[in-house]
């Protein structure tokens, strides 16, 4: 019988909230309380997530953020900074000793971006695995991932970018070197791509979410069986995003 | 003395470094790792960067330092490496 994991779609929720429930799903996974998980989810209100080891003030136009409405998160995975707008974001929380994920962390990277490659190909698009956390399509970027292990759990999420704004995102972001910053913006627009681009138009998020729960379950040969947060995940996100997510001390640590 | 550095790793990420440190005696009195690379565990990072204050700054001692850091503590960083990271720290220096 084909293995089941649980799916979760829970929404557009913000920057604190999102990063708490992937941290609460993996603790939960860790403790076996809950299967396997993929989760969907957006951003309401669009914000920027730093990787864990990225400086925020270096990386983030706080002034700017606060003028623009948009909120800041430093993540538990390593990685660049990401401005979350018009994108599906997904996770994936499942045991390290789990047959499917690979011991060696790139080649887990590669199976994982295998999922979202697969499910990109249900919506018509072929695409490539960029190393280490990329992938491409006609060369330019259209998602980027991260993962952590953690309590002998993998935890990975990434994006598939829906639209984009490169504008708007290097008006939240710093540059290391200002002078240079017009031929940057030039070259991610370059390097940088979307659904809305490759398709000619609009793509609904539930359409994309629909794409992609078919591309992991091919990848990893399960059923996603659609659920909700245990009652305790939903106590661990409360508790992590007022203790971590949303406070100075986490977002500003580096 | 403070200096910074920002170094673009030979097919990795993007190091960028907060050194402070004695100029009379050559040695790291504070350090800050940043940058868009993996290391797992991501806790290692915060252990390096105690473990360096005091290291004089030279190639080969903070190369050393920084192998046999990784090699004991069972450190994977996936886009930069003892190479990098010494580099970049190296870099700090005028």
């Amino acid at each position: 019988m084909t293995e089941q994991w649980r799916l979760l779609q829970t929404g557009f929720k913000n920057a604190y909230s999102n990063m708490a429930i992937d941290k609460a799903i993996l603790v939960a996974n860790s403790e076996g309380k809950v299967p396997p998980t993929v989760r969907f989810y957006g951003w309401d209100p669009a914000a920027i997530s730093i990787g864990y080891f990225q400086s925020l003030v270096e990386e983030v136009d706080i002034e700017a953020c606060e003028r623009f409405g948009v909120d800041y998160v430093r993540r538990i995975t390593g990685g660049g900074a990401v401005f979350h707008e018009k994108e599906l974001t997904y996770s994936i929380v499942v045991p390290e000793s789990h047959p499917e994920i690979p011991k060696n962390i790139i080649q887990s990277y590669g199976r994982i971006c295998g999922a979202v490659m697969k499910g990109l190909h249900q919506l018509g698009i072929e695409s490539d695995y960029a190393p280490i956390n990329d992938i491409v399509t006609g060369g330019r970027k259209i998602s980027g991932n991260a993962q952590t292990r953690k309590l002998e759990t993998v935890l990975q999420h990434g994006t598939v970018l829906m639209d984009v704004d490169v504008d708007t995102m290097f008006s939240l972001l710093k540059v290391p070197n200002e002078k240079i910053k017009d031929k940057l913006i030039a070259d991610v627009k370059q390097r940088v791509t979307s659904l809305k681009h490759i398709l000619g138009n609009e793509i609904r998020f539930n359409e994309v979410a629909r794409a992609m729960k078919i591309g992991f379950e091919e990848e990893f040969d399960i059923e996603l069986i659609e659920g909700k947060l245990s009652k305790e995940e939903l106590a661990l996100a409360k508790q992590f995003e007022k203790e971590s997510f949303s406070t100075t001390e986490w977002n500003h640590r580096r | 003395m403070q200096s910074h550095s920002i170094y673009k790793v030979p097919q990795g990420k993007l190091l960028k470094i907060s050194l402070e440190y004695d100029e009379k005696k050559n040695v790291i009195t504070d350090i800050r790792i940043t940058g868009d690379f993996f290391a797992y565990p991501e806790e290692a990072i915060e252990l390096l960067e105690t473990k360096l204050k005091n290291t004089i700054l030279e190639r080969k001692q903070l190369l050393e330092k920084i192998s046999s850091f990784i090699t004991e503590g069972q450190i994977q960083f996936i886009g930069v490496n003892a190479e990098g990271l010494t580099q970049g720290i190296l870099m700090c220096r005028p």
